[in-house]
């Protein structure tokens, strides 16, 4: 039987194996209890330490890159999203922001895991805020909220035993902007030791690969972090409210065929600007002049006419000018 | 001390009729309740009190005091601010109404409203004498107003410039010039 002191060891051997073989990488994953504020402290962390950010409709949008329109069952969610993260992981540093993000870097050495906790109180404090519910409803939604996270949890990761964390913070004593600070210190060192190493990528991924194989699901594609290079400065400043309110949004994630030639080719589409999943929405900004705004309206009329399902909803110049400037901000 | 002043922006009549309005707008919405308003020392004193006047339903007070921190440090700027003063009586299971003289960036009062949100109370409001909504950086939901302002610095009804000003009986802009020593001044408007 192993004795503590040899365990020790063995664990130093495997530390000194692992910086031998350059297994270093800038993963961080940041998840936590419903209405925690973890998604806040997700995202201020990925801003702070300028790594991309994971979030769960960004992951979704990847996964249907690499795996093609196969839906992929909850059983092997776990294997197609660690083995595309490792992927990514070679060439990007990640903030994953996933509730149950911790197990799916069980298999990567050094990756920074963190837990946002906060008490019952200050959850459901959270929800009322948030929501504009007295304490009874927002009592009832924070079961909501509790259950559907752990029926969640057991799809995508079944009985998987507690993960283990290295930092945990409580909300309610470190507010979010300290949080991302605290983690900032934590992380920053990450980032310094450089990527996921080729070599251990390609091991983490014939792993999953072969776990996706028993479910008869193969990638088509090859998914790529996409840096967002807006087409308009008003764009970016429209990503940035967004931000301030914890939307979640994909930039030009779709584009809608409009017109065909007789042969069946494409000779017109439309993409706009945003896409919000929590809110099943796509945005178009318009702050050009009106001639531009009548041929966008008519692309966004026949849109709508064509696939009547897309919710479409067009910020005109006026009505993102009110927005901006309301928020502070100069309109440009 | 009026020498100052530019222009009254509402006057102290103006004020009164629209204190009692929403005085009148609170008792109804809590009615067959009570309701605790928690003033934000020391500009909200004066509103919280013609505002407890004008309310008809049973009422609790209670008073919390902040103040920034780390000097002029990054995180002051940033709005960062901390409870110097707690309240004296826990607010778990209460109607709190959170009385404030001017909603700003609503950093502090966001702030503020996470504070006492994570205190068990049964609802959570804002009522607020100014709401300058022009200067907002983060969304508060402000249940009752009295008046929205434009980017002007205004004085009086409790707000101050220096401490001084507070007890002028209606609300005015400052001269402009006065409100350039502001960013010397020890007032609450100091944070966001």
């Amino acid at each position: 039987m192993a004795s503590p002191r040899n365990v020790a060891q063995l664990r130093l051997l495997s530390l000194v194996t692992l910086v031998n073989c350059k297994y270093w990488m800038a993963l961080l994953t940041i998840s936590g209890e419903p209405a925690s504020r973890w998604e806040e402290v997700a995202h201020g962390a990925a801003q702070m330490l300028g790594f991309d950010l994971v979030t769960e409709s960004r992951l979704r949008q990847w996964l249907n890159e690499e795996f093609g329109e196969t839906a992929i069952p909850e059983q092997a969610w776990r294997a197609a999203a660690a083995s595309l993260l490792a992927r990514l992981a070679t060439s990007h540093h990640l903030v994953i922001g996933l509730d149950g993000a911790e197990h799916l870097t069980r298999s990567m050495p050094l990756v920074l895991r963190v837990r946002i906790t906060a008490s019952n109180a200050m959850r459901l404090g959270n929800v009322m805020l948030d929501e504009r519910m007295e304490k009874q409803e927002a009592a009832a939604q924070l079961a909501v909220l509790d259950a559907e996270a752990k029926r969640k949890r057991k799809q995508r990761f079944g009985r998987a035993s507690a993960a283990d964390f290295d930092l945990t913070i409580n909300t309610a004593y470190i507010d979010p902007p300290h949080a991302v600070e605290v983690i900032g210190a934590a992380a920053r060192r990450l980032s310094e030791q450089g990527l996921l190493s080729a070599a251990a990528a390609s091991e983490i991924q014939f792993d999953m690969r072969l776990r996706l194989a028993r479910h008869g699901i193969a990638p088509a594609g090859v998914a790529h972090v996409k840096r967002n290079v807006f087409g308009h400065p008003s764009e970016e400043m429209f990503s940035h409210l967004l931000d301030f309110y914890r939307i979640q949004w994909d930039y030009e994630p779709r584009s809608f065929p409009l017109q065909w030639d007789k042969d069946g080719n494409v000779t017109e589409a439309f993409t706009p600007d945003f896409y919000l999943p929590d809110l099943d929405l796509y945005v178009e900004l318009t702050t050009m002049k009106q001639s531009l705004v009548t041929k966008k309206n008519r692309k966004v009329k026949l849109l709508r006419a064509i696939y009547p399902h897309i919710n479409i909803q067009v910020f005109y110049q006026k009505d993102y000018q009110d927005l901006v400037f309301k928020y502070g901000w100069k309109a440009s | 001390m009026t020498d100052s002043i530019e222009r009254v922006l509402f006057t102290e009549e103006q004020v009164a009729a629209r204190i009692a309005e929403v005085g009148t707008e609170i008792s109804e919405k809590y009615r067959g309740r009570d309701v605790k308003l928690i003033g934000v020392l020391k500009g909200s004193i004066f509103f919280l009190t013609a505002l407890a006047r004008a309310i008809t339903i049973p009422v609790k007070i209670d008073f919390l005091a902040i103040s920034s921190f780390g000097g002029a440090s990054k995180s002051a700027s940033r709005g960062m601010v901390r409870i110097a003063k707690d309240l004296d009586e826990p607010i778990e299971d209460e109607d709190v109404l959170l009385v404030e003289d001017i909603v700003d960036t609503g950093l502090t009062t966001r702030y503020l409203l996470q504070t006492l949100a994570g205190r068990g109370p049964r609802s959570l409001g804002i009522c607020t004498l100014l709401d300058r909504t022009v200067r907002r950086i983060v969304q508060v939901p402000v249940d009752f107003r009295c008046f929205e302002i434009p980017d002007r610095f205004v004085v009086g009804c409790g707000l101050d410039h220096k401490q001084l000003y507070r007890n002028l009986p209606f609300i005015a802009v400052l001269k402009p010039g006065t409100e350039e020593s502001l960013a010397t001044s020890a007032s609450r408007k100091s944070i966001p």
